[in-house]
């Protein structure tokens, strides 16, 4: 009986020590997402200053309306984050995780073909210059969209050629890009 | 007294085109029930060219009206390529519909791959502000507009829930991308499909109205619902129907647009040329409930 219930109390102390080796790995990836939550939230806050700096854009029947309001918003934004370059949201860690997570969505029949669509590959473009109006925009599966995080309101991603972008809607900006995501 | 050369060009002008609306409205032949009752709407796909394609076909859906009095037109996307400046809008929206715009006709677009996005805040395009919106023309229906070629989680979500509340409603779904077709994009519809199509079974969508491929076709029915490309309204690509066992039929040597009839059991529809020649056009009943529900079963 004594030897049982040392036994016992030997096993119980050890539970904490065990308990503590057996912890769940972290998320190998989630410290990169995190870091680029903070890096798009920081993108949003710049333009809601933009933004406050201007009345608000309603619903028009007056298409020049639309077209000023998203320029002067680009032009804003534009001169707030002055120099902006490639790099500043997706950092070279952010970019290799990306670019994980989306390769294995590429593999899926038709999707492939279905960014390749009106893809304005070859379209010349620079982060924080406007995604030229005359152009198409690539079609996201959404088995990629489903695969990359969130985004918030009016933030997107697209493809321009094999480069994934990610643009501001209501500026029609185009705020950094990975090159070559689609290889 | 001689009329000055401005007014004598537009008195020209107005009696061209009424001489082309009656030459259009008698070369239409009507193959739809028009009851008092039902609702009736037209279809335009990949329209925005702003070339004479697109005004032909304009002026066959102006004098369509005359015979089908519709209550509003669905726009599948690509409603203004190449640019959307205001003068974009002019040339490819408010100059060929003119006549429709003033009689106080409403359009509702779905977003194509050629838009910005931004035209969600064009109010005649009545999206609400909405890249993806919904809304009721009649008791018994109600039809979604959706972004094709965005299909992101929150929306994929809000569709699930607004099919959910849309109850016994017709539900009819209308955006870019077709999920089935013959031509050059098949295969690229295979992952909207995957995402969409299991949704669309589980709450019982009756129809799906979609253009991207620039021709007419009809698919035999898939699982219990209905789909139709209807991406001609400006755009051509003639001879693109690789016809495969999914057409039942199809029209690709000229330009068209769609009236839609929907009574309380069918769905009626007639596909027109841009010369005013049917190209197709039937009766469609409802799938029951009960029915849908077999296809809904995995």
């Amino acid at each position: 009986m004594t030897h049982i219930i040392i036994t016992t109390l030997v096993l119980a102390s050890a539970l904490p020590h065990a308990y503590a080796v057996q912890k769940p790995p972290v998320n190998p990836g989630a410290k990169v997402l995190l870091d680029f939550k903070e890096r798009v939230d920081k993108y949003v806050e710049l333009r809601k200053k933009a933004d406050d700096s201007a009345p608000p854009l309603k619903k028009t029947d007056d298409a020049a309306e639309l077209r000023a309001a998203q320029q002067a918003l680009a032009e804003r934004i534009g001169a707030a984050r002055t120099p902006a370059k490639q790099g500043e949201i997706f950092t070279p860690e952010i970019a290799a995780y990306f670019r994980k997570l989306v390769r294995p969505e590429l593999k899926e029949t038709g999707t492939k073909g279905a960014v390749r669509d009106d893809n304005p590959a070859g379209m010349p473009f620079q982060v924080n210059g406007p995604y030229p109006s005359k152009e198409a925009l690539s079609t996201m599966p959404p088995n990629v969209l489903a695969s990359l995080p969130r985004l918030p309101k009016d933030i997107e991603y697209r493809f321009v050629g094999k480069h994934l972008i990610l643009r501001d809607v209501r500026a029609n900006l185009i705020i950094d890009y990975i090159p070559n995501a689609l290889n | 007294m001689q009329p000055c050369p401005a007014l004598r060009l537009r008195l020209m002008t107005a009696l061209a085109l009424a001489a082309g609306l009656l030459g259009a409205a008698a070369a239409q032949d009507l193959a739809l029930p028009n009851r008092p009752d039902s609702l009736k709407f037209a279809i335009i796909g990949d329209s925005g060219t702003g070339s004479d394609s697109q005004y032909r076909v304009a002026q066959q859906l102006l004098a369509a009206r005359q015979k089908f009095p519709y209550e509003f037109v669905l726009m599948m996307g690509d409603n203004l390529y190449s640019g959307s400046g205001s003068k974009d809008y002019q040339k490819k929206f408010e100059k060929p519909y003119q006549p429709l715009l003033d009689s106080g006709m409403k359009f509702y677009a779905a977003l194509g791959n050629h838009d910005n996005p931004d035209e969600r805040n064009y109010k005649p395009f009545n999206m609400s502000g909405q890249r993806y919106y919904t809304f009721k023309p009649k008791a018994g229906v109600r039809i979604f507009a959706l972004d094709s070629n965005y299909m992101d989680p929150p929306q994929v979500q809000w569709l699930e829930k607004e099919l959910t509340a849309s109850g016994s409603d017709w539900k009819i779904c209308f955006f870019h991308h077709p999920l089935y077709s013959s031509g050059m994009h098949g295969d690229e519809s295979l992952p909207l499909r995957a995402q969409l199509e299991p949704l669309f079974l589980k709450h019982g969508v009756d129809v799906v109205f979609a253009g991207h491929e620039h021709f007419y076709e009809r698919i035999k029915p898939q699982k219990g619902i209905y789909y139709f490309v209807s991406g001609g309204a400006a755009k051509l690509r003639e001879g693109d129907v690789n016809k495969t066992n999914l057409t039942a039929k199809s029209f690709d040597t000229g330009y068209h647009f769609m009236l839609i009839e929907i009574t309380k059991d069918a769905l009626h529809f007639q596909a027109i040329s841009d010369q005013g020649k049917t190209v197709d056009s039937g009766t469609l009943p409802r799938v029951s409930d009960q029915e849908k529900k077999k296809f809904a079963t995995p």
